[in-house]
């Protein structure tokens, strides 16, 4: 129990710190199955959010970043652990397909953006290297994961 | 000095599977090292959409040749989160038992890959062998000594006698005591110890910054166990140390993964000791009610995570895979700077490569 409890006051924290660095942005919370918490946010926000969770809450793991093409969007997820595990949701639109990147502070990220550009094509604005990771020399330039 | 570009893979006797370096050498020394991946990428995650949840147990446990259980226990504990299904404790335990046999089997199979490579032949030959213990065990288990096929969405698909229980037990002492001699071996041999101490040594603050995982984080210094972290059942129940090195060379991951397989013959005794009476499995609708859902398992390697999302019917629309080795190998280039040659077969072998895991 005091396991839950030091998960609630410790997100309650960090909402308190996003509501107050993004006052115009609609925050959702949700919490998820097996220990997770999502917070939804604008895309031009997630790389300050980063920072945030990095240096303010020292969720310095960034598990992974997923994306996906829901069909009317790309989504993408920034899954961070400490202890707890929260993800940091947002939603590009097929016009403009890019984000900051995150290699910045967090250089664990390099992989994971080169991935998803070219899996989902999402452009990694400042990424140093954004080459293909598992495509071959031949690569069409066409994204495997995306539905349009 | 000249600059010399050597390359290593995509085939090279030194791997075991293709990925390709090219290492820019002046002399003796590394000067700059760039990756190349992809050769074994079959667009796994990619298929997963196309298959139901049944059929994408059998895709995922393919992802990994060594750590096959883990992925399916990560992936069902996900799907079981979605269906909102509470497993009877038998089959967790047994789930478990299979996850630690697999940690042993893992640890022990590295260690005769790193012996082979600094040339310990003795090391290697007698690594193997005790690994063909646990295979064996696995085999009697599962029916498979990789790919064990046991895990389904709600439990598992195997049994454990009372009379097989014992004989598992006896067979867990004669492998605790081959690993602790083992466990010596690494300590105190003065051979390994020259060939590993100092190389590809590795930060705290730059494993925190890669993100690293695994006992490749905890031999520098990082405290982190899932199993201990986020506890979950069986782990809850169970007493366990997490074997942590502050010294981040290759020598401090050597026996970090040798500690660990000694906790793991440890656990593996303890769930057979607390294995619950009950049924294995419990029965699960088909169809996942409509969700996500974000599941993480500590594998030998280190932390897996899968994104599953669920749009209410019999398939995934997404399985999102990350292997702990995707994450490691992001710290080669770092590991490599102004290394010896001969040490290139030490760096690579110190962070347990597993390029088919990285590749998916």
């Amino acid at each position: 129990m005091n396991r839950l409890l030091r998960q609630l006051h410790l997100f309650e924290e960090i909402f308190s710190a996003f509501q107050a660095a993004f006052p115009d942005d609609p925050l959702t919370v949700q919490a998820m199955p097996i220990d997770e918490t999502f917070v939804t946010l604008a895309p031009e926000h997630i790389h300050e959010a980063c920072e945030i969770l990095v240096e303010r809450f020292d969720f310095y793991h960034l598990s992974t970043i997923t994306g996906l093409d829901t069909g009317a969007a790309v989504e993408l997820f920034y899954h961070f652990w400490n202890a707890y595990g929260i993800t940091l949701r947002t939603a590009l639109p097929y016009t403009a397909l890019r984000i900051a990147t995150l290699t910045d502070f967090i250089p664990g990220a390099a992989f994971y953006e080169r991935e998803l550009y070219t899996m989902l094509g999402v452009v990694f604005e400042g990424h140093v290297n954004l080459q293909p990771l598992l495509q071959p020399d031949d690569w069409d330039g066409s994204h495997p994961l995306r539905k349009t | 000095m000249t600059k010399i570009i050597v390359p290593i893979g995509p085939q090279h006797p030194l791997l075991k599977e293709p990925v390709s370096f090219q290492l820019t050498v002046e002399g003796e020394h590394v000067t700059e090292s760039a990756m190349r991946l992809g050769y074994v990428h079959r667009g796994i995650e990619r298929l997963c959409q196309e298959r139901t949840y049944v059929q994408n147990i059998h895709l995922l446990e393919r992802i990994c040749g060594i750590c096959s259980h883990v992925h399916t226990t990560t992936f069902c504990q996900g799907v079981e989160a979605l269906l909102g299904v509470k497993l009877p404790s038998r089959a967790l335990y047994l789930r478990a038992l299979l996850c630690e046999l697999e940690r042993i089997h893992s640890h022990l199979l590295w260690l005769g890959v790193l012996a082979l490579n600094i040339g310990f032949d003795t090391i290697f030959m007698y690594a193997w062998h005790d690994r063909e213990v646990v295979l064996d065990i696995m085999e009697d288990l599962s029916g498979g000594r990789v790919s064990h096929a046991v895990n389904i969405v709600g439990g598992v698909r195997f049994d454990l006698t009372d009379d097989r229980r014992v004989t598992l037990l006896r067979q867990l002492n004669g492998l605790e005591e081959q690993v602790r001699i083992l466990l010596g071996v690494v300590e105190h041999e003065q051979t390994l110890q020259a060939r590993t101490r100092n190389v590809g040594r590795l930060s705290l603050e730059q494993i925190r910054r890669y993100c690293v995982v695994g006992p490749v984080a905890r031999a520098s210094g990082l405290d982190v166990d899932l199993r201990r972290d986020m506890p979950r059942p069986p782990y809850d129940g169970l007493t366990f140390q997490v074997p942590v090195r502050q010294e981040g060379d290759v020598w401090a991951r050597t026996l970090v993964r040798m500690l660990e397989t000694v906790e793991s013959v440890h656990l593996c005794r303890q769930m057979l000791d607390l294995l619950p009476p009950g049924p294995v499995s419990t029965r699960v609708s088909r169809r996942v009610p409509a969700g996500e859902v974000v599941s993480r398992t500590e594998a030998p390697r280190g932390e897996v995570v899968y994104y599953i999302r669920s749009d209410g019917s019999d398939k995934p629309a997404r399985v999102k895979v990350r292997t702990p080795t995707l994450t490691n190998l992001i710290t080669l280039p770092s590991q490599l700077e102004n290394v010896n040659m001969a040490d290139v077969s030490v760096v690579l072998s110190g962070v347990d490569l597993c390029i088919a895991c990285a590749d998916r």
